[in-house]
Formats: C-alpha cells, sequence, structure tokens
C-alpha cells in the first residue's frame, strides 16, 4: 500500500494512524504508539498464549467488525483497531466479570493490593458489580510449592505466566496446570518442590496474589514502600533491580526490564539476599582487638590507632586485598589509598581463584552480552553458568531457545545448559590443554569432539571462557580465549563472578594494572597518572598469594581488606589462615565479620548495597549507577569516606568529600572511563548502563590472550571444585531464606570410580589435598568425567579442603575392602 | 534412561514403548501414548507411572501430570473391570440420561465418579460422546450403546455381573439392551477402559496383542 514509511506499517488505533513494525503484536504496538490494552496473560517477554482474554479489541475484517484478542494480533499495514468501543468495553466487563466469579476479593489480607493488574484493571474496566451469588471454588490456602514460594490456588486467574516463564525463559517447569474446565490449578508434582532458581519471577509477573514470596509476605504494603534502582551486587552479571524500602529496611528486591542485560530477570539470589543487608549480623561500630578480644571502639580512636600502625612500617610491607564487592568509587580510593597515601604496589582485588587481570579487563575482541543475540554459536567453557552467573545463563538460553544459536558447553561435569546445548564436551580436569589440541587438529576424534568442530566452523562465535573450578588451572581460560579467537566472527566474554570483579580491576586493583585499564609497567600510563597523583610505586607488585605468602614468612607486614575474606574464599585456605595470625597488623573494613575479619587487629562497619552510591562494572564492562535507599546500620561509613579519613591522619589526601566526586577523577585519570559521570548514568544516554571505552574515552591494554603451557601433572583425583548458587558465602550465609537452601556437601564420583575406589552412595571418604582435608559422604555422578571428584566448594563442610587441582581419596576404617 | 525407567515393565509394553518413542523426531511427542501404555502397566495413571512417563520424554513429571489431568480417559484412579460411561449432554439429558444414571447407580451401587468396592463397576457421567441421535447412550468399557432405557440400563448391568464377559462389543450389548441407533458405525476393536486405543495400533497396542 501507499503508507508505509520505510519498512514501517500504517496501522490506525481508535481513529488515528501511527507508523508500526510489521508483525508486531497489536498489544505492543498500540502501547507503543501510547494506547493502553488491558491484559493479564502477556508478559513482553513471553510468548504470547491468548489465555485470559483481557486484551480483546475489535478489528476491521472483510467480514465486518470482529472482537479478537491484541495479545496475538500481528500488525500488518492497514490495520484497523477500535479499543474503545462499546463492544470492546461490554467484552472487558464480562472477561472481569468471569475472572472474578471465583477470585476470592480478600485484597485487604492480599501481598498484592495496591499493585495488582487484577484489582487495578477491575477499576478501569471491570462491571463494578457482581451477579455471582453461587459459592466460590474453594483451596487450601496457601499452601508452599518451595521453601520460598507459597500458592494461593483461590486467587489464581490461569494466566499461565507462571507457568511459561518455567518453561520457556528458565527451563524448569516444576510448575504446570492440572486438571480442566473449573477445576483447573497451578501446581506441582506431588513430591517435587518448585525448587527453581529463578522461583521469583513468577512471583514478580503474577498479575494477581496468588504466588507470593515467603521472605516479604505481609511485610509491607506496597504504598508504603519507596523504591530506587540500582544494580545486584550479587555476581558480576550486574542485574538491573528495583530495591523497596519502607522505615529504613530493605524488604523487596524486583527486576528491572534492562534490554542490555537482565531483562527483567533474576536470580533468587539476587532477589532475597536483601535479608543480609537487614542481618543482625552487621558491623555497627568499629572494633579494635586487645589481648585477642574484640572491643568496641569509636571511629577516631580505631583511625588514629590504624594510621599510627600502618604509618610506622615501610610502605611496601603494606599489602591491601579486596574491593571487588565494593562500586568503582570506592575500589578507587583504594587503589589510589594504597599507591599514594600507603604507597605501597602489593595490591589485588581476586583472591587467586580468578583470571589473569589484563585478561579480565583488558582482552582484545571482548564481547557483550547482547553480542549473544546475533550469535550463531556460542562456547561456553566456563563455570556452570546457572549457579555462578545465573541471569547470564538465562541469555545464553534465550539465545539457544528462542534465538537459534547452538551452544557448545565444555565443562568436567553436567551443567544447567547441557539441555539445550547443541554439543557437551565433558572432560578431566587438568586435560583441558589436550582437549583444545584435539578441537583444533583435524584428526579423527570422538564424536562429540568432531560435532563441537563443525559448530565452532559456523560464526559469528561468542566464547564465553573462564574458571571451571578454582581448582582448574588459571591458564587454561586463556588458552580457550586464544583458541576461540580464530574462530569465524569471534567474540570472548572473559567470566569471574564476584560482584564488581571487573570494576575493581578497571579501578586498578592489580599489582599488572592502573586505573582506567591501562598496564602497569606503560611507563607513559605512569607518567599520566604521576600528574594527577603524584609518584606512584614501582611496578612489580605482589598479587594475593605472594601477598599471603609474604605476610607468612614476613617479607610483608600489614594487611588492609576491603570487603574481602581470604580465609574462606583463597584455594588455600591454611595459607590464608597462616598469613593473617602471621601478620603484624590487619585491618578489615567489611560489613560483618567474617573469618577473616576475626583474625583482624581492628575491623570498621561499612554500608554496603542500597547503603551507599557510586557505580559497578559488569563482566562485559557495562558500567551502570547503584543508589542509595536507607542508611547503613550503627556507625557504619561508606568505605570512600572512611579512606579518605585514613589518608588524612596519615598525612596524605585522597582528594574525595564524595563519591561523585571521585567518579569525576576517575573520569579524568581512567582513560577507559574518560567521559563518565552519574548524570550521564542516571539522566542521560547511560540510563541501560554505558560500555567502557565509550567513545570518549580508550582502552591502553589491548590484551590479546595467548595459550601458555599448561601443566595438566599431578598426582591422585582430579578434583573439580564447582561453586553452586547457595553456597556458604557470606550473603547466603546471613540471608536465612536462602541459607536454608544450600546443598548437601558431598564427594562426587561417577558409577565406575566409585567402584573403583570400593565405595557406595553415602558410604564417608577422606579427601586430602596441599591445602587441607576433609570427611565427606560419597555421592554418585553419573555426568562426572572419569578419574575426576567432585566436591560443590565454600560449602562449610567442604570449605577447608580449598581448591587444589587434585586430591587423594581415603577410605574411612571398617568400610569393607 | 529407558532401560532404567523400563526395567519393572512387562517385556511387551517395553517394546511397545520403545517402539513409540522412536516413532517421533522428538521425545517429548510420544507423552500420550506412554500415558496409555503405563496405565496398562500400572492398572491406572499412578505417580509412579507419571514420573516413568517423564523419565522417558525428557518432560518434568508435572508437566506429565498436566497432560494426564487434563484427558479424562487417562484414569488417575483404579477402574473397575466395567467402567460405565453415562452420558448426560444436553441431547441425552433431554431424552432421560438422569434416569438412566440412577437406575446405572442404583443396579451398581456406585456413584458416579466412583468405583464399587468389588472392584466390578466403575460409573461416571460424561459430556457428549458423539451418539447424540441415538440418545440417551452410554459406554461400557468406551463401547457405545444407544437409545438404553433406564431398565434397560439396569439389566445391562446385571448381564454384566452375572455373565461377566471378558471382552464387551457394542453390538452384542446393543443388540440386548439397546434402542434406536443413530448409525451404524461400530468399531470392531476389542478394548477395554485402560487398554489400548485403535489410534496407537502401529505400535502394536491395539487389542488383538495386547488382551
Ligand atoms: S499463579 Fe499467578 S501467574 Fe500463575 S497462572 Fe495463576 S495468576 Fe497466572
Ligand atoms: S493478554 Fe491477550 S489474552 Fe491475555
Ligand atoms: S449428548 Fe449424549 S451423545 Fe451427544
Amino acid at each position: 500500500m501507499t503508507a508505509e514509511t520505510g519498512d514501517r506499517v500504517t496501522i490506525t488505533i481508535d481513529g488515528r494512524e501511527h507508523a508500526a513494525e510489521p508483525g508486531a503484536l497489536l498489544i505492543k504496538a498500540a502501547e507503543e504508539a501510547g494506547t493502553y490494552i488491558p491484559r493479564f496473560c502477556w508478559h513482553p517477554r513471553m510468548k504470547p498464549v491468548g489465555m485470559c482474554r483481557m486484551c480483546l479489541v475489535e478489528v476491521e475484517t472483510p467480514r465486518g467488525r470482529m472482537l479478537t484478542t491484541a495479545c496475538t494480533m500481528p500488525v500488518a499495514e492497514g490495520l484497523v483497531v477500535d479499543t474503545k468501543s462499546a463492544v470492546v468495553e461490554k467484552a472487558q466487563e464480562g472477561v472481569l466479570e468471569f475472572l472474578l466469579i471465583n477470585h476470592p476479593l480478600d485484597c485487604p489480607v492480599c501481598d498484592k493490593g495496591g499493585e495488582c493488574p487484577l484489582q487495578d484493571q477491575t477499576m478501569s474496566y471491570g462491571p463494578g458489580e457482581s451477579r455471582f451469588v453461587e459459592e466460590k471454588r474453594h483451596y487450601e490456602k496457601p499452601i508452599p510449592i518451595s521453601d520460598l514460594v507459597l500458592l494461593d490456588r483461590e486467587r489464581c486467574i490461569l494466566c499461565a505466566r507462571c507457568t511459561r516463564f518455567s518453561d520457556e525463559i528458565s527451563g524448569d517447569p516444576l510448575i504446570e496446570f492440572k486438571d480442566r474446565g473449573n477445576l483447573t490449578q497451578v501446581i506441582t508434582f506431588p513430591d517435587e518442590a518448585f525448587s527453581s532458581y529463578f522461583s521469583g519471577n513468577t512471583v514478580e509477573i503474577c498479575p494477581v496474589g496468588a504466588l507470593t514470596a515467603k521472605p516479604y509476605r505481609f511485610r509491607a504494603r506496597p504504598w508504603d514502600l519507596e523504591a530506587v534502582e540500582s544494580v545486584s551486587m550479587v555476581d558480576s552479571f550486574g542485574s538491573r533491580v528495583s530495591v523497596q524500602a519502607s522505615q529504613n529496611e530493605v524488604l523487596r528486591i524486583n527486576g528491572v526490564d534492562n534490554d542490555p542485560t537482565n531483562q527483567g530477570w533474576l536470580s533468587d539470589k539476587d532477589r532475597f539476599v536483601f535479608e543480609a543487608i537487614n542481618s543482625e549480623h552487621r558491623l555497627t561500630t568499629p572494633l579494635v582487638k586487645e589481648n585477642g578480644e574484640f572491643r568496641e571502639a569509636q571511629w577516631s580512636e580505631a583511625l588514629e590507632l590504624i594510621a599510627e600502625r600502618l604509618g610506622s612500617v615501610r610502605g611496601d610491607e603494606v599489602a591491601g586485598l579486596g574491593g571487588a564487592r565494593s562500586t568503582n568509587e570506592e575500589a578507587f580510593a583504594f587503589g589510589k589509598f594504597l599507591r599514594t597515601v600507603v604507597v605501597t604496589p602489593h595490591l589485588d582485588a581476586q583472591l587467586d581463584d580468578g583470571l589473569d587481570p589484563r585478561f579480565l579487563a583488558g582482552t582484545v575482541a571482548r564481547a557483550t552480552v547482547s553480542d549473544l543475540e546475533e550469535a550463531a554459536t556460542i562456547l561456553v567453557w566456563a563455570a556452570d553458568l546457572k549457579e555462578e552467573l545465573p541471569v547470564l545463563y538465562l541469555r545464553v538460553r534465550r539465545a539457544a531457545t528462542e534465538l537459534g544459536a547452538s551452544v557448545v558447553v565444555v565443562h568436567p561435569r553436567r551443567t544447567g545448559l547441557d539441555d539445550v546445548a547443541a554439543v557437551k564436551l565433558t572432560y578431566r580436569p587438568g586435560d583441558g590443554a589436550d582437549l583444545l589440541g584435539s578441537l583444533r587438529s583435524k584428526r579423527r576424534a570422538r564424536a562429540e569432539v568432531t560435532a563441537a568442530r563443525a559448530a565452532l566452523k559456523d560464526g559469528p562465535v561468542v566464547a564465553i571462557v573462564g574458571r571451571t573450578s578454582a581448582a582448574e588451572r588459571p591458564g587454561l581460560a586463556e588458552a580457550v580465549a586464544a583458541f576461540a579467537r580464530d574462530l569465524p566472527g569471534a567474540k570472548i566474554l572473559p567470566v569471574a563472578r564476584r560482584a564488581n570483579v571487573f570494576g575493581a580491576l578497571d579501578m586498578g586493583l592489580s599489582p599488572e594494572l592502573l586505573p582506567g585499564r591501562v598496564p602497569a609497567a606503560s611507563a607513559q600510563g605512569r607518567s599520566a597518572l604521576e600528574e594527577a597523583w603524584g609518584p606512584i610505586p614501582e611496578p612489580g607488585g605482589r598479587s594475593a598469594t605472594p601477598i599471603l605468602e609474604g605476610l607468612r614468612d614476613g617479607a610483608v607486614s600489614s594487611l588492609v581488606l576491603l570487603g574481602c575474606d581470604p580465609a574462606r574464599d583463597h584455594p588455600r585456605p591454611i595459607l590464608a589462615r597462616q598469613a593473617l595470625e602471621n601478620a603484624g597488623f590487619v585491618v578489615a573494613l567489611d560489613l560483618f565479620l567474617s573469618d577473616t575479619a576475626q583474625l583482624a587487629d581492628v575491623v570498621l562497619p561499612l554500608e554496603g548495597f542500597a547503603e551507599t552510591e557510586g557505580t559497578v562494572t559488569n563482566l562485559e564492562g557495562r558500567v551502570q549507577k547503584v543508589n542509595r535507599i536507607i542508611p547503613g546500620p550503627g556507625r557504619s561509613r561508606p568505605a570512600w569516606s572512611v579512606l579518605g579519613d585514613l589518608s588524612r591522619r596519615m598525612g596524605g589526601d585522597l582528594g574525595a568529600p564524595s563519591a561523585e566526586v571521585l567518579m569525576e577523577e576517575i573520569a579524568t585519570v581512567a582513560p577507559a572511563y574518560r567521559g563518565l559521570s552519574w548524570d550521564r548514568l542516571e539522566w542521560g544516554d547511560g540510563r541501560e548502563g554505558l560500555v567502557v571505552p565509550t567513545g570518549d574515552g580508550e582502552q591502553p591494554l589491548q590484551h590479546v590472550p595467548d595459550a601458555a603451557a599448561l601443566d595438566g601433572a599431578g598426582d591422585g583425583w582430579a578434583l573439580h571444585a564447582g561453586r553452586v548458587l547457595y553456597d556458604d558465602g557470606v550473603l547466603t550465609r546471613m540471608s536465612p531464606s536462602l541459607a536454608a537452601l544450600a546443598p548437601r556437601a558431598a564427594a562426587y564420583l561417577g558409577p565406575a570410580d566409585a567402584g573403583k575406589v570400593g565405595v557406595e552412595a553415602g558410604e564417608e571418604v577422606i579427601l586430602r589435598g596441599p591445602y587441607g582435608a576433609v570427611a565427606l559422604p560419597v555421592g554418585i555422578d553419573p555426568t562426572l568425567a572419569g578419574g575426576t571428584v567432585y566436591v560443590p566448594a565454600n560449602l562449610p563442610a567442604t570449605a577447608a579442603l580449598g581448591a587444589p587441582s587434585h586430591v587423594e581419596i581415603e577410605r574411612l576404617e571398617g568400610g569393607g575392602s | 534412561m529407558t532401560a532404567d525407567t523400563l526395567a519393572g515393565w512387562s517385556a511387551a509394553n517395553r517394546r511397545r514403548a520403545e517402539a513409540m518413542l522412536a516413532a517421533y523426531p522428538d521425545r517429548r511427542s510420544a507423552v500420550m501414548p506412554l500415558l496409555y501404555l503405563a496405565a496398562m502397566e500400572h492398572g491406572h495413571i499412578t505417580e509412579d507411572a507419571m514420573r516413568e512417563v517423564a523419565a522417558l520424554t525428557g518432560m518434568t513429571p508435572a508437566q506429565v501430570q498436566s497432560v494426564a489431568s487434563f484427558y479424562t480417559m487417562y484414569k488417575r484412579d483404579g477402574v473397575g473391570r466395567y467402567l460405565i460411561s453415562v452420558c448426560t449432554s444436553i441431547s441425552c439429558f433431554l431424552l432421560g440420561s438422569d434416569a438412566l444414571l440412577a437406575a446405572v447407580e442404583e443396579e451398581t451401587g456406585t456413584a458416579g465418579g466412583e468405583s464399587s468396592d468389588d472392584g466390578l463397576f466403575s460409573v461416571e457421567h460424561v459430556e457428549c460422546i458423539g451418539a447424540c441421535g441415538g440418545a440417551p447412550a452410554l459406554q461400557v468399557n468406551y463401547e457405545l450403546v444407544e437409545g438404553v432405557a433406564p431398565d434397560k440400563g439396569a439389566a445391562l448391568c446385571r448381564w454384566l455381573r452375572d455373565a461377566g464377559p471378558e471382552i464387551v462389543l457394542s453390538d452384542e450389548m446393543q443388540q440386548l439392551f439397546g434402542g434406536r441407533r443413530s448409525f451404524d458405525w461400530a468399531i470392531r476393536e476389542h478394548e477395554g477402559a485402560v487398554a489400548p486405543v485403535p489410534a496407537f495400533a502401529p505400535y502394536g497396542s491395539s487389542g488383538e496383542e495386547g488382551a
């Protein structure tokens, strides 16, 4: 026809013409044109089902005007729609009257009351009065369908949003409709709970109060909540969240639809971690150790003591660890404090459980999450994404199931993505280099390898590379990236887990890096920074493990920790402990009295997530703003202000009257962050976050992944110390609802290997490695590579093992022969 | 997985299950025939049966339950030897299905939706069974009888109890207890309440072999 503008079509809604995307669903096209069509079952991130009939509109057809569901109607040139006619109004009233027949109308005691689409749309489009005098449908209410979610079937309007989410989006369809007609209900299988890592999303998208979340139930009314947008700091994916609080207490975290990142979804850890913020175990006052006991202290006293102790040793006898859970501003202040006030080159944001900082911060051809949408092939050779980066898992899953990408997963055992993977390669940790070799070569190989070779020929390829577990050699990921670089249209997404580890590295918290992705060895970069900061120490400082070794051996005397728990998180827990015990002076800035903080001499209480303002950088290098909605507990303070105070007492100056001023400084001295500002992220072009460097910045470090020689040898059983979502990390431990979900600790063996050792499931064995030993019951995992033992990392019963590459298995006495 | 899951099944049903799974490019497409088979194996669709079908098809048990509970012909409770389904939809209702149902209930001592204690009868009322022209109609083990007056319905039940036919046939019952027929369309397969249906004959599950 004539009215087409470019590849748009012209449609008429309520007598006015609009341009629309051809094939777009009418409900969406109308919304974009400013006309809201009421709906219950349609959700912009899921396929339409036309289930609730609330979106009925009249369209003109060759056979006259007809009612149709706007959520299933694709628009085409010349479509004429009436969304407000008398017929439509009558239809809407009718639909609502039907929906309300069985709805209990217990709004005054319903969590959804006040933000309920059924309530709102009944007010706007409903009949106002019911003609139904018969008995309503009754069910036991509510029933728990998992440890986190309760279901009230009386309130359910059968829109199938929840069941579609769990099938289409998260891939764990543990809830479904049962029965039919008037008896249709959402329910689980009798003995299989809705234990999904993503269950909270169904609560959020349920258009009524049928699904409620235990941690939030009856805690607040929506109109009493104040909300602020922020970014989840549970992992490095950087999901956009709405943090909601009442009376200085965070009561709920909801997902926000940010197209380049989480697209509205959250993991349950992102969502329910707010319990940790409100934990009674939060530090509220500075603590000073005297004769082995902590006592409360004033800030001035504690800071004075730290200034004196740190000032009494040479700068390079001091080291700093941490910052990967802080904001960029705090990490930047930490680096500046260490490099210019203490004057030490020894600093690290990682704990030797991640990857080479240059690779993480500055790899060439780095992928963004959005690249997954265009990828023909996605290579995932990293941790089990569902466990470590669950929302990235959702994005990869979407690429596979909705967008037709073939996914190649390489891992020592089954991962969450296996169900949608085109090819799965299982290998024994330590044999990664050999496998890589056979992927490269053209020689005959097992069928899966051949299939993987074929899949990887199809570009563009996005390679998600990381460490399959902390027991894996760190060099392997880079070797994988070096291999992936040669694939057609390849982009690399190096992944590490800790919330703001990418930001911390970008802020220079590594002996290898200066702020803004500048190599520490670059003379030009150093002199540019020295112009702003004055002299900084020579490169060549110690990274995490050498720092701990130095503390143990006396070469390093003091340690400053910023939200960092090496006693728990370092792959060698005994080394960490010896280091802390041997250290002359340890100061820990933290939210909790962690295992590490307990060994410190001075502990300073910090404000954390939802309490401080700043920016964070996610795994693709996207900078987003985090915001404050409540003050921290007691006398806790933001890290940047503590470090500023401390600097002044030590005769230095961070020049940081506020976090925003720190951002201004970052934007000047950190080349990759040039041009950024809070303003731009909040009100400008950075509302969805900005991947740095933007057009204004540059990235001096261009790290080319290199296939270093990998040594696979080791005695005993290869260890796979994979992390699980609900491990014993401090955030889960301090969130009672999440802590209850921790999986059982066990030493898993393949069935054949269990036979070789002569053990059966449930039998106790001792695993002994170079860094520690633990006794665990045996579990059987048929998906595990041969010669490998899998131990879920960092559970209370497994933490002491650390993450060595190999372990010995000893049977306990009396276990038979 | 197939071998493990089917370990407890009879050899014949195991073969059928494998044939069904092989017949579809996507395992989950086999869910419906497999549910029939699992019902044959367990007597009705038990939780175990749904779990087994889930394992075979790669679905979750909740999804299988959703399918199994949607269709009324998947019996989730034990069914008597004779399943009597009395149509109570509009045509049959107008021509006295209430009285027919009451007669059947009384003769069998079994309320609609239930089974008799001796396991002989199950009675249910169903929606239109496509015999409106011969209303009121009922089915015994899905074998149709049309134009059934209440006293004939009771007589049918007595006959089932006394004669105890191994296999019930539409034609035979129609002759003995039926009245006006809509048209002659009789299926000549031998079928039972939870036994296979003709549609699954390609898998070797039709009456001949399964009986
Ligand atoms: S529980 Fe909520 S989301 Fe699920 S079908 Fe019912 S109304 Fe829809
Ligand atoms: S929104 Fe269209 S039918 Fe539910
Ligand atoms: S109404 Fe009874 S068969 Fe149609």
